[in-house]
């Protein structure tokens, strides 16, 4: 049994020796699609994006030609990262606005996005 | 009865026209000739100041086609691009004016090969920031900011360029190498090159090439693969403290390898735009021409189908029909984005007998002559001649080096068999034939040849046919589109006016519009087209024949004869040959077929050609899907707007899109929403209307609803709002672009169509 013992901590040993100490991990960046000036997006794509604060606000898509808006609704966000599920079966393949306003109608951020 | 309408849409909303390349129309070059004219090309819709890339090329040629331009004043060659002499391709940048001074002087060079020479002309908004190489037609965008390798690869694939998505550089030739120095100003420039699985072997780490190894060992040139792009500095790559990742730049032009970890610029790169006739990205403006070298047989055709109309989303075949047979090969071509397609392919070669064919030919005896007077060509040709041909079976003629060309059979005489040509044989007249030895002026408008005649069997192409089929998601969403509120609206407005009370015609301003208003094909616009059209708006039927849609609902007209229609001659074209077309071959030339499509209850031509000289000011040239768009729409609020409000929310487990129209100091007449709908997640419940006094629609068609309000009294509609409901197939946490407002018209009783402004 000591025997087994001696080998485990032998082996144990080994093994911290043959540890390369690599790189350290590089954190994998957070995109904010509004930090873009343009995506492509696809249907039921998560779009992240972080807020200085929380609140409601109004996300809305707008035809990047006529400047007609496509598709508008309320949402509550939170400060830091926020995360919003894209549809986008009912939209014009194209460029399209993505745009976040406060519920005064002031613009707080924007991007374009692609349709394909 | 005279207020059942007493509004029109005029279709005054102000048009805004695209950028374009505009083409001439396709032409024969001669063989073997230098400096032919080759213009008709031009640039317009763009911004007259702003600097613009453009691109020439020749996609389609014989071989050692070239082309050249003798002017190219404010020009600015592409990297590796000189402006002068002969090419292939050029790429050169300057500002609208000075490209389209420079395309009016376009000349070709040509060979004695003959064949089809396609010239194509691209061009887009020269972008800042982004640098173009003409030699791979990629774009490079440099970024300065710092990065480490794997954040550099990541955000480089984030990021996108006139819809094409980036990765980080990769250099697979000494010229992109030396793009990338001469062009990029920053150095240690991360590219995609890693060793980071098995030491030593590098592997391109991004794009088209991802995964391709250009080198086993490290060292500059140790293990270096052949017909693999390496560019090692002296030394390198040599691992020194784990390093697995590629910079270039590095003390000079040349490669190095570094550690992940290390901060460096990059490149991303975006691809690709090698041909002009490219679609790779967006926000290029392209077109083409097909011209032949020499006489070659060839069949294009340009559909016209107006201004909303995506054109790409329409496929064509050629047919023909001979006895009874219809026969046609391959498949339904699409359209390109200007209606475009060259169809030679499908013209069946094997021709048919069709009478015969008379050569007169120099010889001794006068056999023929012809008489020229009153603009009429008469053809006289000996009936001693004929043997056991029929003279009546004569279809074409052929005169010394002076007509070779169809011919009309009129009658025989007692000598003579007459004939009818439909040319005033100029050659015959000015002397200028090289057979005017056989030529004799007889008097009396009178030309005798001293010929011999043969006969041969004429033989032609078998009766070909077009046809057009729609490749979009669906009819009824393609006609949704096309027969809108304005169209019912229009259609009654003159059926009032002047169908009923009987005034002049104030209403259409083109009769092809009397031919669409008349959905039954009755050949009368009447009240039955009206009843039809509202039938067709509230839902209550269709204007179509649901087994054969596209037959039913289209026709394709000669553009000449669509634009010949008048009051009188209108009733020719009614609806029933659909998505035929019968163009007619002749060899060894070019056939250039120019189609005008219109559709049946398209009463304002908004998806239909315009007849040459009628304008069509709701144009915007903004294309989706199924060619439908907002046709008064504005981002900017403007004095005197109507104001939509539109507002989406989930609601007991319901999703809840309320519209609400606030017609200001408007007084509306009808509106009309497309609400689009991803009805594999919603299915929709109901439709609510706060107006109760006036005609209300909900029209579901698949996953579009077609709402909206209409007045027949003439009065204004008031409290417009609607309340389309879906339920959810399934829990909801957001509904961002689960529903979309595709397309608004909104027509005032003032007879105008009325600006809108959504918020």
């Amino acid at each position: 049994m000591k025997f087994i013992r001696i080998i485990l901590l032998i082996f144990s040993l080994s093994l911290t020796s043959c540890y390369k100490e690599n790189i350290e991990p590089l954190p994998k960046p957070v995109v904010d699609i509004f930090s873009v000036s343009e995506v492509s997006v696809s249907d039921s794509d998560q779009l992240s994006f972080n807020m200085e604060k929380e609140g409601s606000f109004i996300l809305k898509i707008q035809d990047h030609n006529t400047g007609q808006i496509l598709s508008k609704e309320k949402i509550n966000l939170i400060a830091g990262n926020n995360s919003v599920k894209i549809y986008t079966k009912s939209l014009p393949v194209g460029v399209l606005y993505l745009i976040l306003d406060d519920l005064n109608k002031n613009e707080v951020k924007r991007t374009k996005i692609i349709i394909k | 009865m005279r207020n059942l309408f007493v509004s029109i849409l005029l279709l005054l909303a102000s048009g805004v026209y695209g950028q374009q390349v505009n083409a001439p129309e396709a032409k024969s070059f001669v063989l073997s000739t230098s400096g032919q004219d080759a213009s008709g090309f031009s640039l317009s819709g763009f911004n007259s100041t702003s600097t613009l890339l453009c691109a020439i090329g020749l996609p389609v040629s014989p071989s050692g086609t070239t082309f050249y331009m003798t002017t190219t004043t404010g020009l600015t060659p592409a990297s590796g691009y000189t402006l002068s002499g002969n090419k292939t391709r050029l790429a050169f940048t300057g500002t609208m004016s000075n490209i389209n001074a420079a395309l009016a002087t376009l000349k070709i060079n040509t060979t004695a090969t003959s064949g089809n020479v396609q010239i194509s002309v691209s061009a887009t908004v020269n972008p800042t920031g982004y640098f173009y190489n003409p030699s791979n037609g990629h774009f490079y965008r440099p970024i300065s900011a710092g990065a480490t390798y794997p954040n550099a690869k990541t955000l480089s694939s984030q990021q996108t360029f006139k819809g094409q998505q980036g990765y980080l550089v990769t250099i697979t030739s000494s010229d992109e190498d030396g793009f990338i120095f001469t062009n990029v100003p920053q150095n240690q420039i991360w590219f995609a090159l890693t060793d980071e699985v098995v030491e030593g072997q590098w592997r391109i780490d991004a794009g088209p090439e991802n995964g391709t190894l250009i080198k086993t060992s490290n060292g500059q040139t140790a293990g270096n693969v052949v017909g693999q792009y390496n560019n090692w500095a002296g030394g390198e790559p040599n691992n020194s403290g784990n390093e697995d990742y590629a910079v270039t730049k590095w003390n000079g032009s040349q490669w190095n390898d570094l550690p992940a970890n290390f901060s460096n610029p990059y490149v991303v790169e975006f691809g690709t735009w090698t041909n002009p006739d490219d679609q790779t990205f967006t926000e290029f403006y392209s077109n083409s021409v097909n011209h032949s070298n020499g006489n070659v047989l060839r069949a294009q055709f340009v559909y016209d189908f107006g201004a909303n109309v995506n054109e790409t989303l329409f496929r064509t075949k050629m047919f023909t029909n001979h006895q009874g047979i219809v026969q046609g090969s391959g498949d339904y071509a699409a359209l390109n984005s200007l209606g475009k397609i060259d169809m030679t392919p499908n013209i069946d070669q094997n021709k048919i007998n069709d009478g015969y064919k008379s050569s007169i030919s120099a010889g001794q005896v006068e056999y023929s002559y012809v008489n020229i007077s009153n603009g009429v060509t008469t053809l006289y040709i000996d009936l001693s001649t004929f043997g056991s041909v029929s003279p009546s079976t004569i279809k074409r003629v052929s005169i010394l080096d002076c007509y070779d060309g169809p011919v009309t059979y009129q009658q025989t005489s007692t000598y003579w068999a007459h004939y009818i040509i439909p040319s005033t044989l100029t050659k015959v007249t000015d002397g200028s034939s090289s057979f005017n030895a056989n030529i004799r002026n007889a008097g009396y408008n009178n030309w005798a040849f001293s010929c011999s005649i043969g006969f041969t069997q004429n033989q032609i192409f078998k009766p070909h046919f077009s046809d057009i089929k729609y490749y979009g998601s669906s009819y009824s969403g393609l006609y949704s589109s096309i027969v809108t509120v304005g169209d019912v609206y229009l259609a009654f407005k003159q059926l009032s006016d002047n169908g009923i009370f009987g005034n002049s015609n104030v209403w259409f301003t083109t009769p092809v519009q009397f031919a669409n208003a008349d959905v039954d094909s009755s050949g009368a616009f009447n009240e039955q087209d009206c009843f039809i059209l509202l039938q067709h708006l509230l839902g209550q039927s269709t204007i179509w024949n649901s087994s054969n849609e596209l037959t039913s609902m289209i026709k394709l007209i000669k553009k000449s004869d669509y634009d010949a229609i008048t009051s009188n001659n209108w009733q020719d074209y009614r609806f029933t040959s659909g998505s035929y077309y019968l163009p007619s071959i002749v060899d060894n030339q070019l056939n250039s077929y120019n189609v005008a499509v219109t559709w049946k209850g398209d009463v304002n031509l908004s998806h239909s050609a315009l007849p040459t000289g009628v304008s069509q000011p709701n144009s915007s040239g903004n294309k989706q899907e199924i060619g439908i768009q907002s046709m008064a729409v504005r981002t900017n609020s403007s004095t005197g707007d109507v104001i939509a409000d539109i507002w989406m929310e989930i609601k007991d487990g319901m999703v809840e899109v309320t519209i609400s129209v606030d017609p200001g100091q408007n007084q509306i007449g009808a509106t009309q929403f497309i609400v689009k709908f991803d009805n594999s997640i919603l299915d929709h419940n109901k439709t609510e209307f706060s107006n109760k006094n006036d005609i209300n629609f909900s029209r579901k068609e698949s996953s579009l609803i077609n709402v909206g309000t209409l007045n027949t009294n003439g009065n204004p509609i008031s409290n417009l709002g609607y309340k389309i409901v879906f339920k959810s197939k399934s829990d909801l946490k957001n509904i961002l672009g689960l529903v979309s407002v595709e397309s608004i018209e909104t027509i005032g009783t003032d007879s105008k169509q009325l600006k809108v402004k959504v918020q």
